[in-house]
């Protein structure tokens, strides 16, 4: 089940709400959505799901005033009736003086994101995809997880004359294989096509570091050297792109790079962008608004160059949007989804190498905002956290809490890895970055396993 | 509409289920949100659609669609069916679900003044006004004002003859004072964060709220807090005021206590937990003056209502009595995992297109004796931390880090000088046992957490927990 319906058929759905009368402008976002997850724990298969959907959000303009109407009822007559719904709210609404209007017509450059094989994946492929990762287990140990295989097709279409129509399809496997004596070990992979991803691999990599983590010995907080693998890279990237990057926040003088733009934020190794166009990232070609998205430089050796703007934030700021609206309403406005650090020359081996005595951090879990203006966050290790000294990894250690700047983390980097891998954070999308080692990251206590 | 999901029972059952359950569900949300006298956004939004949840051999599959045509009904169900065939290339030990008697109902959580039919005029006026309050206050960024109103109606019904019909009404609003200068960003916000206060209630809860009474006191902290102190870094006594109290059995007991999470379903994602199934009935988890109940029965919770997704009855269990832990939250499959005669009736999917997972109810901490202002009076040298502002615990709810918006020093039984970005830390088990002292009765207030995060793919639940204002002695604040 699932499948595409295609620009021509969203082109006339959307249309009938588009022709909404009495009003000055009309935009439909339509998101269809389908897949299966197939879900694992101890080794055994005990979630199994999928599901279709569509989302159809309806913004209506009339007077400078706007309102948001959703429905998953894709029809000519469901659009009709959201679009009556957002102009009757509308009506009651205040004038917007910061209205932008909405998007002009502009092509977004297509992006060959669609694979028929990913967006047709059975539930017996998964299962036995799952099998395979399963068979990666040391005796004594187990695996959970998650094996899933979507697609989706996003419209934008307005009475702009805007018509941006992108499908994509997208596939992961995410896994932690823990037992032994205290052992645990965390691997995932993201693609846009079922045959970029191997569950074996996947599975063997967890297993490594679940065998070897096991007897983690107590271990005392404070400042430690740590090499992050890119899956605790992420963390720090997703919370920047939240606290940093976003133009609502720089605007209003709350995020951390408000007033820093030209200034050096972080070693002058790093250079990151925003880019949706990347075939190695996962974003659409256009934003949320039907702006055309396109490659936005963040920082570049190491100086802050710009955030990233919607059409609000934009006209704010006197600029033009560059592409990165949330659907609407979007009261924490725009930020980037799509970041890109670049890599630098080291190996693995030579980051830990490189390192006389600190920790190897797998990734991190649950981490939080404590200090949002210095970009203070917190979270744990988890899955995997190692003692090197003298260069190697000596033993694993229990996990530890970390409450610390990213950009004096981002500043004392000092040395980035030459393979960059999209990895997720926990609450946002997944960004491509490489290994990092950082000086001086300050763990704040301890917990018991 | 009960007959949409009988129909699917009907098709999976005779497609080869051995038990079958649907859920036919509408889903409407209304939010309302201003910003500086000027609309932010108004968004109504409708769902609808079919999840179908069935066991072939002992596995399980869940298929959703939105469409309730008799022809993809049955495709959804001939779907869920081949799903739970393929989970049987790993088979878990085969489910068996814990007896349940089944029950033809219907229910609606009640409510006096249901809010979508409260004209949209009234509720942008309320917010505009409140925001317009806050901005008579000198040195506020933005002022912030928002209301939000959920209705879930749930059409179940399974292979062993439940069929129950269930609406559930909730409403909630708050206003958010946010104050920044000089690199400093500082926020109050009433009567709690994240939205406010949500319960189970129609539009009389909004009025109630006094966010417009509230709108100038709230602003004018936010403001007073760019001059004041940062949180001293010490090991200290602490009172956390009954909103952050929430939070704190929210991350700390009440996730820990999910059976699904203890048994390992979750381990991948969210974590698992440090409680075992023996742990009951020895475990201290607390000191014993601390008591928990998980109680899907209190009225006007966003965990109250009569039934689970799996139409089993709602029900008050003890969680920690006398400092002691007690009781799990369980499902239908879980129970019988650990040997437990039935389930605690926790299991709830978010809408129609994910399958129900164990979800915290209303877990409450029973209020103690005494007004905040005796327990401040009572406290010679410690801090009073007020309002949640940020959350962190590990994959196994032991060690834990919040951050709170506002916190005050207390000299000698007084408030003193207030301390900005207060945050404090603590190991779970050691923390809830050095508890000292509880409010009573009439500082109790039953929250809503509208934002609670599980599974693959991602859920989203409302939960409620009840809290007193409470002290802990020796307890690590001002993290750095």
């Amino acid at each position: 089940m699932g499948g595409l319906i295609g620009p021509d058929e969203i082109r006339r759905v959307t249309g009938a709400a588009l022709e909404l009368s009495k009003v000055d402008g009309v935009e439909v976002l339509v998101m269809h959505e389908w897949g299966g997850l197939t879900r694992f724990a101890r080794s055994a298969i005990h979630q199994n799901t999928w599901s279709e959907d569509t989302e159809m959000r309806v913004r209506v303009v009339t007077g400078g005033r706007t309102a948001v109407a959703a429905t998953n009822d894709l029809t000519a007559e469901g659009a009709l009736k959201a679009a009556k719904h957002a102009r009757e709210m509308a009506m009651v609404a205040a004038p917007d003086p910061d209205w932008p209007g909405l998007a002009p017509a502009a092509p977004a450059q297509e992006k060959d994101a669609f694979d028929d094989a990913t967006a047709s994946v059975t539930p017996e492929a998964r299962a036995e995809t799952v099998a395979r990762l399963v068979a990666a287990c040391p005796d004594g140990f187990h695996a959970a997880g998650a094996h899933e295989t979507g697609a989706m097709e996003v419209v934008l279409a307005s009475t702009e004359g805007q018509f941006c129509y992108a499908p994509a399809t997208q596939t992961s496997i995410t896994t932690v294989i823990a037992g032994g004596d205290g052992g645990t070990g965390f691997a995932e992979t993201f693609a846009g096509r079922i045959d970029e991803i191997d569950a074996t691999v996947v599975g063997e990599r967890a297993a490594t570091k679940a065998a070897s983590s096991e007897q983690p010995r107590d271990i005392e907080p404070g400042e430690y050297d740590v090499v992050l693998e890119p899956a605790a890279t992420s963390t720090l990237v997703g919370f920047l792109s939240y606290l940093g990057f976003g133009g609502r926040a720089l605007i209003e003088g709350r995020s951390c790079l408000s007033g820093k733009e030209g200034d050096l934020v972080a070693a002058p190794a790093i250079t990151m962008a925003d880019d949706a166009l990347d075939p190695d990232t996962l974003g659409l070609p256009f934003d949320f608004e039907g702006t055309p998205r396109r490659r936005i430089e963040l920082i570049r050796d190491g100086v802050f160059r710009s955030g990233v703007t919607d059409r609000r934030t934009a006209k704010q700021s006197d600029t033009e949007s560059t592409g990165h609206a949330l659907p609407p309403p979007e009261p924490e406005g725009p930020f980037p989804l799509n970041v890109r650090m670049e890599p630098g020359d080291a190996s693995m081996e030579e980051l830990i190498a490189s390192t006389e005595r600190g920790l190897l951090v797998t990734r991190f879990h649950y981490s939080n905002v404590v200090e949002p203006t210095t970009s203070v966050i917190t979270g744990m290790t988890r899955d995997g956290t190692f003692m090197i000294e003298g260069g190697r990894i000596a033993y694993p250690v229990k996990n530890l809490r970390f409450t610390q700047s990213i950009l004096e983390a981002l500043t004392n980097t000092r040395a980035i890895g030459r393979d960059l891998e999209l990895a997720s954070e926990f609450f946002f999308s997944a960004s491509l970055v490489p290994a990092l080692a950082i000086d001086g990251f300050r763990f704040s206590s301890v917990s018991d396993h | 509409m009960l007959q949409h999901a009988k129909g699917a029972v009907e098709a999976a059952h005779a497609a080869g289920a051995d038990y079958a359950d649907a859920r036919f569900v509408i889903e409407d949300s209304e939010s309302v949100t201003v910003r500086n006298e000027q609309m932010e956004g108004i968004d109504r939004s409708t769902s609808k659609g079919l999840g179908i949840r069935v066991l072939v051999n002992g596995c399980w599959g869940f298929a959703a669609t939105a469409s309730i045509e008799p022809a993809d009904v049955e495709r959804t169900a001939h779907l869920a069916i081949q799903i739970a065939r393929a989970s049987s290339r790993l088979p878990i030990e085969p489910v068996r679900l814990a007896e349940v008697e089944p029950v033809v109902a219907t229910w609606a959580s009640p409510m006096q003044e249901d809010p979508f039919n409260v004209a949209l005029e009234e509720k942008v006026a309320l917010l505009m006004e409140a925001t317009r309050r806050m901005q008579l206050v000198r040195g506020l960024t933005y002022a912030e004002a928002g209301l939000d109103f959920y209705r879930r109606r749930t059409l179940y019904a399974s292979s062993e003859g439940a069929a129950i019909d269930q609406t559930i009404t909730n409403s909630g609003g708050g206003i958010e004072g946010v104050a920044v200068a000089d690199g400093e960003m500082q926020r109050r916000s009433y009567p709690n964060s994240f939205r406010g206060h949500i319960t189970a209630a129609g539009w009389e809860h909004i009025p109630r709220l006094g966010l417009i009474e509230e709108a100038e006191r709230t602003a004018t902290e936010a403001v007073e807090l760019l001059s004041a102190d940062d949180c001293p870094s010490e090991t200290m006594t602490l009172i956390l005021d009954s909103g952050q109290m929430e939070l704190q059995i929210h991350e700390s007991i009440g996730h820990p206590i999910e059976l699904d999470r203890v048994l390992g379903m979750e381990e991948a994602y969210a974590g698992t937990s440090f409680l075992r199934p023996e742990d009951r009935g020895s475990l201290r988890y607390a000191s014993d003056i601390v008591n928990i109940t998980a109680d899907a029965t209190l009225p006007g919770g966003l965990g109250t209502f009569a039934f689970d997704d799996e139409g089993v009855p709602a029900q008050r269990t003890p969680v920690v009595v006398d400092g002691i832990f007690q009781n799990f939250m369980s499902s239908r499959e879980t129970a019988t995992t650990i040997g437990l005669p039935a389930s605690s009736g926790t299991m709830r999917a978010d809408g129609w297109s994910n399958l129900p997972l164990i979800r915290m109810t209303n877990v409450s901490i029973e209020p103690g004796e005494g007004s905040l202002a005796d327990l401040i009076g009572d406290t010679d040298d410690g801090i009073f931390m007020s309002t949640n502002q940020s959350w962190s615990i590990d994959d196994k709810r032991v060690n834990f880090q919040f951050g709170c918006e506002i916190a005050w020093r207390i000299r000698d039984g007084k408030l003193a000088e207030p301390l900005r970005n207060p945050n404090y830390a603590g190991i779970t088990t050691e923390f809830w046992q050095s508890c000292d002292a509880i409010a009573g009765r009439e500082e109790w207030v039953l929250w809503g957490t509208p934002n609670c995060g599980k599974g693959q793919p991602g859920q989203v639940a409302r939960t409620g927990h009840g809290a007193s204002p409470a002290r802990f002695s020796d307890v690590q604040v001002g993290v750095r």
